[in-house]
C-alpha cells in the first residue's frame, strides 16, 4: 500500500486513448478517460477517485462499474491489481429515499 | 428491536439451508431477502442439476428451490421478504427496511448468504437498451416469461453464458453466436455442445468491438483479439441482434462482510475479495458471523446448499443447540458431500487451469474446447463411446464433471461412473441395454444418445434429448445435424417419448442412413435451410 | 415478446389483465408483473435518457441492482421498474435525467436539472 501512496511518483504525461470516451460508471455517466485523467491528477486510490468523480456513487452505488474502475486505476498507475483497494463498504447498502430513514421502527 | 437466535441474510440456496439446518436443531431462524421471492437463483435454473442423489442431481433449480422452502417454513424459519439489508454493526446488528421503514433486528450468530452479482465488461454501446447480463435474460425469460429479445448474442462462454444460452433457444430466441475473448469455452463442453448441435457459431479469442444502435441495439460488431487483448485488424464481423447478453463471471457480494469487520483476501488479484473462513462452515473471522455460498467463494448452486447446511450446524453448535460431538458427526457426513463436488474441473482448488487431459488420461478435445463440439471420429476415443450390435448409450461426456447420475439410471448396469463421481462415464457394452433411455434423460449435460447401427434396411437409429417446442410428431420428416449443427442428412422420427420420470426432457427416436449415426445428433424439423445459419 | 408456453416451464400463471399509462398512452400487462416485464412486451425499450448525455437506457440486470431501469412511476422518480410490480391505472412516465425537480413532474429534456433529488444514497 506504501507503494500506492507515494505522491512523488512520475505517472508521466496523460496519454489520450481512443476509448477515452467510454462510459465506465453507468450511473454517474464517468468515462474511461475522466477516470484516468483523475489518477493523473492525483487521485491514486479508489476512495479518492470515487469522491473525485462521483463514479461509483450513483444510485447502484458503485456494484456495476467497481470491479472496472478499480482495474483501469491500477493499470493507470502500473501497479498490480491487488494493491488497489476496493471501495469501503458502508451502509445503506441498497438505495433507500430519506423518508423511509426517517421512519425507523421501535418495536417489531 | 427484535431478537433471534439465528439471522440469515439472503434466502438463496446457501441462504435457506442455513437455515433449515439451524432450525432442525432448535434455532429461532429468520431470513432476509431484498427480493419478493425466495430462492436466490434458484428459481431461474430451469436446467437439471450436476452432482450425484445426494446433491440432488438430475433434478431442475427451480423444483430444489421450492423444496428447500417448503422444509425452511415447515420448521419455523420466518422469511422475511421485500426486506433488504442495508447494513450490519456490532454484537450482531444488522438493519432491513420493510414496508418503507427500517427495523433493526438482533441475533447471536449471523450467517452472511448473499451470493454473487454479475461482472461486466465495458464496449463501445454498453450502455444501449438491449444490452443486459445474462442473469437479467434469465429473469425476463424465466420468471417474467417475457422474450429478453429475438436475436441475441452472448458474450461469456462460461457455465452462466451457455446455460443461459441454451435457455434462450429454449423460450424461442435465435442466438446469433456465443463469443469469449478467452481461447477455449469456459464452461463444461456438453454445455457448448448442446449448443453448437443446435447450429450456434462459437467465437473464441474474440469480444466485442461495439453495439450498434441509436435508441436501442440493432446489431454488434465482434472481432479477434491478440495475446494481449486487442482486436486484429481486419476481423471485424457483424451480427444482426436486437440483444446483448454478457455473462463475464460473478463477483461475491462481501459488503456486508466488509461492513461487519471481517477479515478478507483476495485469491486472484482483480477477483475481488472473500472472506477468511473455515472452507466449509464459512465461520469468519468475526465471532458469529458465518458466510455462506457464492459469497464466500463462487461455486455452484449444490454446493451452496452444502456450505449453507454446514454453517447452520456450526452455529447451533456454537449457540449450545447441539454439542460438540454432534456436530463432528453432521459435519462428516455433509463433508464427504462435499468433497466430491470440490473434485470437479470448476472446484475452488482447480480455478484458472487448463486441462488438456481428463484424470483418466484422455485428452481433452481441442475441437469442443475451440468450437463447442467434438470432431468427427473423436468421441470414439472416450470410453462412453463404443460401437457395438443393437441399442446402446453412447455418452459423449470427455471431462471430468462432479456427476453420476447416468450410472443410477441404468437399470441393467451399463453405465460405470465409479465411486469417484468426477470419473468419465464407461459403457459396459456385455451389460445388456434395453433401450428404457432413462440415462438420456438424466443426464443433466444432454450427453447421452441412444445409437441402433443397424435396423436392417441400411438404416439406423439415433435417440436424442429434445427440450424444446413444438415437439415433434412420430412420422414427421426432418434433417438430421451434427454436432456443430450442420444437417448432414434426411431423418424421419420413428419414436417420441415422455415420461413423468424423464422430468419434461423429450426423447426423439430418428431414423439415419446407418453410416451417419456416429455424426447424427440432433433434429431439425426445416428442410429448407442446409449449411450454417 | 410474451411466452405463451416453454418446454420446461410450460404455461404461465399470470395475474389479471390491468390497464396502465405509458407516456400518455394506454397499455396492458399483468397484474404483479414488473412493471419492466410488461413494458418489454409491449416492445418498449426505453426506460429513461440520462442527465448528462441524455444516453437513452433500458432493463440492465432486471433484479434491482443497477438502477438503469428507473423511470416515473405514479410521480415518483427513480422507482426500479424491473422489481416494482405493476397495478391497474399506474401511471409510467420516460424518466428524464433525474427525473424532474419535484415528486409528481417529469420533467421534459431541456428541462431536466435534477439537483432537487440528485441520487447521493
Amino acid at each position: 500500500m506504501v507503494v500506492i501512496n507515494d505522491r512523488s511518483r512520475d505517472l508521466g504525461p496523460f496519454m489520450p486513448a481512443d476509448d477515452d470516451g467510454l462510459i465506465i460508471c453507468r450511473c454517474e455517466e464517468i468515462t474511461k478517460g475522466e477516470i484516468r485523467r483523475a489518477v493523473h491528477d492525483g487521485m491514486f486510490n479508489l476512495h479518492e477517485v470515487r469522491r473525485f468523480l462521483r463514479c461509483g456513487m450513483g444510485l447502484c452505488q458503485g456494484q456495476t462499474c467497481g470491479r472496472l474502475v478499480r482495474s483501469i486505476v491500477a493499470r493507470e498507475l502500473g501497479t498490480p491489481i491487488a494493491q488497489i483497494d476496493e471501495a469501503t463498504a458502508r451502509a445503506p447498502m441498497r438505495p433507500i429515499e430519506m423518508s423511509v430513514f426517517a421512519k425507523e421502527v421501535e418495536d417489531v | 428491536m427484535k431478537r433471534y437466535d439465528l439471522i440469515v441474510v439472503g434466502a438463496g440456496p446457501a441462504g435457506l439451508s442455513a437455515a433449515a439446518e439451524a432450525a432442525a436443531h432448535g434455532l429461532g431462524v429468520a431470513v432476509f431477502d431484498e427480493n419478493s421471492r425466495p430462492g436466490g437463483q434458484l428459481f431461474k435454473q430451469i436446467h437439471k442439476f450436476f452432482g450425484s442423489k445426494e446433491h440432488k442431481a438430475k433434478i431442475r433449480g427451480y423444483d430444489i428451490g421450492a423444496g428447500l422452502l417448503r422444509e425452511a417454513e415447515g420448521l419455523g424459519v420466518k422469511v422475511y421478504l421485500n426486506s433488504p439489508v442495508t447494513g450490519m454493526y456490532l454484537d450482531r446488528e444488522i438493519v432491513a427496511e420493510t414496508d418503507g421503514a427500517v427495523s433493526h433486528y438482533r441475533a447471536d450468530a449471523i450467517v452472511v448468504a448473499t451470493g454473487a452479482s454479475e461482472n461486466m465488461v465495458a464496449f463501445d454501446g454498453w450502455t444501449l437498451p438491449g444490452v443486459m447480463g445474462a442473469g437479467a435474460a434469465q429473469t425476463m425469460m424465466n420468471i417474467n416469461r417475457v422474450r429478453p429479445g429475438s436475436r441475441v448474442l452472448m458474450l461469456g462462454s462460461g457455465n452462466v453464458g451457455l446455460v443461459v444460452g441454451y435457455q434462450l433457444l429454449q423460450a424461442g430466441c435465435e442466438l446469433a453466436a456465443v463469443v469469449d475473448a478467452a481461447p477455449r469455452v469456459g464452461g463444461y463442453g456438453v454445455h457448448a455442445a448442446k449448443l453448437a448441435r443446435c447450429g450456434v457459431p462459437f467465437f473464441l479469442s474474440h469480444t466485442i468491438v461495439k453495439a450498434e444502435g441509436e435508441t436501442r441495439v440493432t446489431g454488434v460488431v465482434i472481432g479477434r483479439v491478440d495475446e494481449t487483448w486487442n482486436i486484429v485488424p481486419g476481423t471485424q464481423k457483424h451480427f444482426d441482434a436486437d440483444t446483448i447478453c454478457v455473462a463475464a463471471g460473478l463477483s461475491p457480494s462481501t459488503r456486508l462482510l466488509l461492513m461487519a469487520g471481517c477479515e478478507m483476501y483476495e485469491p486472484v488479484p482483480g477477483g475481488g475479495r472473500l472472506p477468511v473462513c473455515d472452507e466449509f462452515t464459512g465461520k469468519t473471522s468475526v465471532q458469529g458471523i458465518y458466510a455462506a455460498g457464492d459469497v464466500s467463494g463462487i461455486e455452484e448452486a449444490s454446493s451452496a446448499m452444502i456450505e449453507g447446511r454446514a454453517a447452520g450446524a456450526a452455529a447451533a453448535a456454537e449457540l449450545g443447540y447441539i454439542s460438540g460431538g454432534e456436530l463432528k458427526a453432521r459435519l462428516d457426513k455433509l463433508e464427504t458431500a462435499l468433497a466430491s463436488l470440490r473434485e470437479g474441473m470448476f472446484a475452488p482448488k482447480n480455478r484458472g487451469k487448463v486441462f488438456v487431459k481428463t484424470d483418466e488420461g484422455y485428452d481433452i478435445s481441442d475441437s469442443l474446447l475451440r468450437n463447442g463440439y467434438l470432431a468427427d471420429g473423436e468421441a470414439t476415443k472416450y470410453p462412453g463411446v463404443k460401437s457395438v450390435a443393437g441399442i446402446h448409450p453412447v455418452i459423449e461426456c470427455t471431462q471430468n464433471i462432479p456427476c453420476n447420475p447416468c450410472q443410477d439410471a441404468c437399470p441393467k448396469g451399463c453405465i460405470k461412473v465409479g465411486t469417484n463421481i468426477v470419473s468419465l462415464p464407461a459403457v459396459d457394452e456385455k451389460a445388456g441395454c434395453i433401450g428404457c433411455g432413462m440415462c438420456v434423460a438424466s443426464c443433466s449435460g444432454q450427453a447421452v444418445f441412444l445409437v441402433n447401427e443397424d435396423v436392417g434396411g441400411g438404416f439406423a437409429t439415433v435417440t436424442a434429448p429434445y427440450e424444446f417446442l413444438p415437439v415433434p410428431q412420430k412420422g414427421e420428416r426432418g434433417v438430421a445435424l451434427d454436432r456443430s449443427g450442420a444437417p448432414v442428412c434426411e431423418a424421419e422420427i420413428v419414436d417420441v417419448r415422455t415420461s413423468p420420470s424423464f422430468d419434461r426432457t423429450f426423447l426423439l427416436t430418428f431414423r439415419v442412413p446407418g453410416e451417419q449415426c456416429s455424426r447424427a445428433r440432433f433434429w431439425r424439423r426445416e428442410v429448407r435451410r442446409f449449411g450454417r445459419d | 415478446m410474451r411466452l405463451t408456453d416453454h418446454p420446461i416451464l410450460g404455461r404461465p400463471d399470470r395475474g389479471r389483465v390491468v390497464t396502465f399509462n405509458f407516456d400518455g398512452g394506454e397499455m396492458s400487462g399483468f397484474e404483479g408483473e414488473p412493471i419492466a416485464a410488461a413494458l418489454r412486451a409491449a416492445g418498449v425499450a426505453v426506460h429513461r435518457y440520462t442527465k448528462k448525455h441524455r444516453a437513452p437506457r433500458g432493463v440492465f440486470c432486471a433484479i434491482g441492482r443497477c438502477t438503469d431501469c428507473v423511470m416515473v412511476v405514479d410521480g415518483r422518480p427513480n422507482v426500479r421498474t424491473c422489481v416494482t410490480p405493476l397495478a391497474e391505472g399506474m401511471c409510467v412516465k420516460t424518466q428524464y435525467g433525474a427525473g424532474g425537480g419535484e415528486l409528481g413532474s417529469s420533467a421534459a429534456p431541456e428541462a431536466a436539472d435534477g439537483r432537487a433529488t440528485d441520487e447521493k444514497v
